[in-house]
């Protein structure tokens, strides 16, 4: 892999050049004495940090309906966060022109529900952190991709805790273009190795129905979910969750009903419109009142759904969601 | 909302094995349903009256008809509801008949079943609103694929009742197979003839186009306003066409597919129809010997055509009795499973043709053999069930009718369905069998089936008669199950836009909305069930009909 | 989902109309017999069937759910049922995940296979027919 090597302060030295001009901003993380969390620099990169070690929200939730022209964002955030950003490209939610989208290394991340007083955020001390507690949320514990290997650019972690840039598109080159220095050969093994594939998710109808048994249908799950990206959901009208007079008028039809109602269809039927663009973040389960563990689902179903059409969220802005497309020969054995 | 649910008994077909009293009385105490009345024949003129006559007194908003199946009577009963100043698509039928009645015998268990239909039918029809038909301009004019005695007899017709014709033959020449007969039973006329009468009736006139040596390169749009490119000897042509008779006929039976048979590896084996050019020619001894083989290519599981081609029994006669006009003295078998000699007169025929001397001898062929001495026929006698070895001159194969050869690729070009045995389906057995599925496409003559040449000609008539009831009004109504966008909904992701087939769905860069261009949209609801929050939807087919449509059907389980 | 206490399975079908209603009618006018368990929900075109309609029929007591469109490649609306396809192949998989993939299944049955339908639909029936009392026992 070529690329360049980040000595310390590079970066936010090419990103405070950058954000000299009015019309740019960089999304990335700010570390303060309440932790680490989003931010958009407009002037400079002040307590900037690489690594956000905390995990409260999916970035790519704030970049919904972006449609900057004329502006330049630099977006350096985590894969998770990227892949999403790549999905809603996809679905037109985001004009990708006027963004670098930048993912860097994860080393895994800490919910913010967490009771933490300190966390490094230093690459080495992180990892050594992770690897010592097993506060580790369970998302990144089974994260499918936490390398920075998507969007325009990338920021590689090696094992002595330097970082690389490296690029894979056009744009990423850019991007690349403004760090001094040459191109090399990056070391070979870097900090995170690919992850392994995971056993097929499955479970049953009983399973689900007790985890889901709590639901309070806040829907919180689905406001947080970066790939949720309906203005209107179809659970805010009428069609599936009748409320007041149509509710009663549905008791009367099809009898009595354990409330809230429509838990399972809602999130059965949420699991499957997000089946191909979920990124297994587990945004989900992190504003769930209710501690459900919702990522497993969610993230279970999509990969095995994703799997079927060789396609993973997020990998790249290329290829299509697979329920717009098709093929005219396959999937011979679907029929029954 | 003021329902009316009208059930019908159908005579007895649906009053059999359903309990209609019970259910006109079980919805009359619904919410929301004014009417609820059961009637022996809701199709009928009282029956027409009784709702017209609930819809004018009663105020309905709503008609639900419980009877047979939506695509029967479809036009009848929104005529009625037009008639009575109440948009007819606020009308809901059900089907009781063919999807619940003649499905299950037990009283019980299909009044439970048809109470369920009702009801899904009475929630869905409780999301209707009322729905302005688009009138269409209809070009007056016909596209008929295939110049046989179908698709001319077709022509004849609506070129004389003024439509302008596009005739279109892939073959140099007009007149498909029945060219090539000679003396047809019962006209004893030769081919020839009947095709050049046919034609002379259509080289006088000004708004009939031929084409020969022609194919059809492209076919696009919407009944009234068919595209049609066609590929002529002297290059690509254009036309706009109301509608189209798809008439191409079939492909006689290639007797190879039977190797037992030996066709075509001695001369002494030939077809029907090869017989009919060769007659007069045959190398023959004096009182020769003449097996015909009956149901060569028909009746047969074992190649896959286990239908009866109807014409064929007919052809062996002719071939026996011709023999017999030649050669008094000559010796004919013919070899059958039973004589289907359906038309008018053709028993008599068939008794003509003994009384000739032809013998008739029902059997199975199991194999012909050719020797130089003759041509060795073994089988079974399934009278007597005694195996026979006898030897003949010439045998005379009378080969049924397969499928034409451009089945396929006619079905693909104008979405007709093919049925079993391959030839085209029609929207209905026996109500509606000029018609496809598709508005302003019929079928004629043998490619819906094998057919005699009085019967394709008479097919080929009744389908320009129909057609010529569509193309004379000028206008046609089209249906207005069109996607529809709700602006406040749509969140600009493109989806429906990029899985839509008829690319009928436009994004508004402005906006960030999409919008459906109506007169392309094809209705098939793929972009709503893409859409995950249903901003776009499909009318007629909203989620909310189907949603309930399902609550119904699962209520109380 | 409520208490189920019918015995016999109870499938909710949707069925498009130019190929497998059209077949429905046709076994309808031809007396053919199949179970009054199997209901028809007739949809313009199998790619209108929005997977959240299974998932309702299922999640409301529903036995089991099918998709039936035209065979692939003969669409009314040229190729809408490749759609379906991956849709509802996507699907079965979602419900294999949860342990309850026999309880969907597509079909491509055309206008002229009367005799088709009505043995896919039995076929259902009798499958889920036999699991279910199956698991009564037990």
């Amino acid at each position: 892999m070529q690329a360049k090597k980040l000595n310390n302060g590079a970066i936010e030295g090419v990103l405070n050049e950058f954000l000299k001009d009015e019309q740019h901003l960089v999304l990335g993380f700010e570390k303060d004495k309440n932790g680490v969390s989003h931010r958009i620099f407009k002037k400079s990169l002040d307590q900037y940090s690489f690594l956000n070690p905390l995990f409260s929200t999916n970035g790519a939730l704030f970049l919904r309906r972006l449609f900057a022209k004329g502006m330049q964002i630099v977006l350096l955030l985590r894969p998770c966060e990227i892949r999403a950003y790549v999905e809603l490209v996809k679905l037109t939610q985001i004009e990708r022109e006027d963004i670098i989208a930048v993912s860097v290394d994860c080393l895994g991340t800490v919910s913010t529900k967490e009771k933490i007083d300190e966390i490094p955020t230093e690459a080495g001390q992180l990892d050594a952190y992770m690897k010592e507690t097993d506060k580790m949320r369970w998302a990144c514990k089974v994260c499918r991709e936490p390398r920075g290997v998507v969007g325009d650019a990338g920021i590689r972690i090696d094992k002595n805790g330097a970082f690389w840039a490296t690029s894979y598109t056009e744009k990423g080159e850019g991007f690349l273009s403004m760090i001094e220095g040459n191109l090399e050969e990056a070391p070979k093994e870097m900090l995170i190795s690919e992850k392994e594939k995971l056993p097929k998710f499955q479970t049953n109808m009983d399973d689900f129905e007790k985890d889901f048994s709590k639901c309070i249908m806040c829907m919180n799950c689905r406001d947080m979910c970066p790939v949720c990206y309906c203005i209107d959901c179809v659970f805010n009208g009428d069609e599936y969750l009748p409320k007041g007079d149509a509710l009663l008028n549905k008791v009367f039809r099809t009898g009595s009903t354990n409330m809230p109602q429509g838990k399972e269809l809602f999130h059965l039927i949420r699991m499957y419109h997000v089946s191909q663009t979920c990124v297994g973040c587990g945004a989900c389960e992190e504003a769930c009142p209710q501690g459900i563990p919702l990522t497993k689902y969610f993230k279970g179903t999509s990969e095995r759904l994703q799997g079927m059409f060789a396609y993973m969220s997020g990998r790249n802005f290329d290829e299509a969601i697979p329920y717009l497309t098709f093929l005219e020969d396959e999937l011979k054995d679907v029929e029954d | 909302m003021k329902t009316g649910i009208f059930i019908c008994h159908c005579g007895h077909n649906i009053k059999h094995t359903i309990d209609v009293k019970k259910l006109s009385q079980y919805f009359k105490k619904y919410p929301n349903v004014t009417v609820s009345e059961d009637y022996p024949f809701v199709c009928s003129e009282p029956g027409q009256d009784m709702i017209r006559e609930s819809i004018e007194k009663q105020g309905l908003d709503r008609v639900l008809i419980a009877s047979c199946t939506p695509s029967l009577h479809g036009d009848l009963f929104k005529d009625l509801l037009k008639k009575s100043d109440l948009n007819p698509f606020l009308l809901r039928r059900v089907s009781i008949r063919e999807h619940c009645s003649w499905v299950g015998d037990d009283l019980e268990i299909n009044t439970e079943k048809a109470r369920r239909l009702i009801l899904a039918g009475l929630y869905s029809a409780a999301h209707y609103v009322p729905l302005e038909e688009k009138v269409v301009e209809v070009t007056k004019s016909a596209l008929i694929v295939g110049g046989g005695v179908s698709g001319l007899s077709a022509a004849a017709f609506l070129s004389k009742m003024g439509m302008q014709v596009y005739l279109v033959e892939k073959e140099a020449e007009l007149g498909g197979h029945v060219r090539a007969l000679k003396n047809i039973w019962p006209a004893r006329k030769d081919g020839k003839e009947i095709i050049d009468e046919m034609v002379a009736e259509l080289a006088g006139r000004k708004n009939v186009e031929i084409f020969t040596s022609t194919t059809i390169s492209a076919f696009e749009g919407f009944f009234g306003n068919y595209e049609v490119t066609l590929a002529t000897p002297e290059g690509e042509k254009k036309m706009t066409a109301g509608g189209v008779i798809v008439a191409i006929g079939f492909a006689p039976f290639d007797p190879i597919v039977k190797p037992e048979l030996n066709y075509g590896k001695d001369e002494r084996i030939i077809t029907t129809l090869e017989f009919e050019e060769r007659a007069d020619t045959l190398q023959l001894p004096e009182n020769p010997r003449i097996a015909i083989l009956h149901c060569v290519g028909s009746r047969d599981e074992q190649i896959g055509k286990p239908y009866c081609s109807r014409v064929c029994c007919i052809n062996a006669l002719r071939v026996g009795e011709a023999v017999k006009n030649k050669c008094k003295d000559s010796y004919v078998e013919s070899f059958y499973m039973d004589v289907r000699a359906h038309p008018r007169g053709g028993e008599e025929y068939f008794e003509d043709t003994q009384e000739k001397g032809v013998l008739f001898t029902r059997a199975n062929v199991a194999e012909i053999t050719p020797t130089p001495a003759g041509l060795v026929i073994r089988g079974e006698d399934t009278l007597f069930g005694e195996f026979f070895e006898r030897e003949f001159d010439l045998v005379v194969l009378s080969i049924g009718m397969s499928p034409p050869i451009d089945n396929k690729l006619m079905a693909t070009l104008f979405k007709i369905t093919l049925d079993k045995d391959k030839f085209f389906l029609e929207a209905h057995i026996k109500l509606r069998p000029f018609d496809t599925a598709v508005k302003g496409i019929f079928i004629a003559g043998s490619c819906s089936g094998p057919k005699d040449v009085e019967e394709s000609i008479n097919h080929g008539r009744a389908s320009a008669v129909k057609l010529f009831g569509f193309l004379n009004l000028g206008y046609a109504f089209v249906d207005p199950f069109i996607s529809s966008v709700d602006p406040k909904r749509c969140s600009g992701c493109r989806m429906c836009e990029t899985a839509c087939v008829a690319k009928a769905i436009k994004f508004d860069e402005a906006k960030r909305v999409v919008h459906v261009e109506e007169a392309a949209c094809m209705g098939c609801g793929l972009c709503n069930s893409t859409c995950p929050s249903s901003a776009i939807s499909l009318k007629g087919s909203i989620d909310m009909m189907i949603d309930d449509e399902i609550s119904a059907l699962t209520e109380a389980i | 989902m409520e208490e189920k206490t019918n015995k016999n399975p109870e499938i909710i079908g949707f069925a498009c109309s130019f190929c497998t209603f059209k077949a429905s009618e046709m076994a309808g006018s031809l007396r053919m017999k199949y179970p009054d368990g199997v209901k028809l929900v007739q949809v313009p075109c199998s790619s209108r069937v929005d997977p959240a309609f299974v998932i309702k029929a299922i999640l409301e007591g529903a036995d089991g759910a099918f998709v039936a469109g035209c065979h692939p490649g003969d669409c009314h609306f040229i190729k809408g049922n490749y759609y379906t396809r991956r849709k509802i192949a996507a699907l079965k998989e979602m419900f294999d995940a949860f342990s309850m993939k026999d309880k969907l299944k597509l079909f491509w049955v055309s206008a002229a296979e009367a005799r088709r339908f009505v043995e896919k639909v039995t076929g259902m029936y009798d499958e889920i027919k036999e699991k279910k009392n199956a698991g009564k026992k037990a």
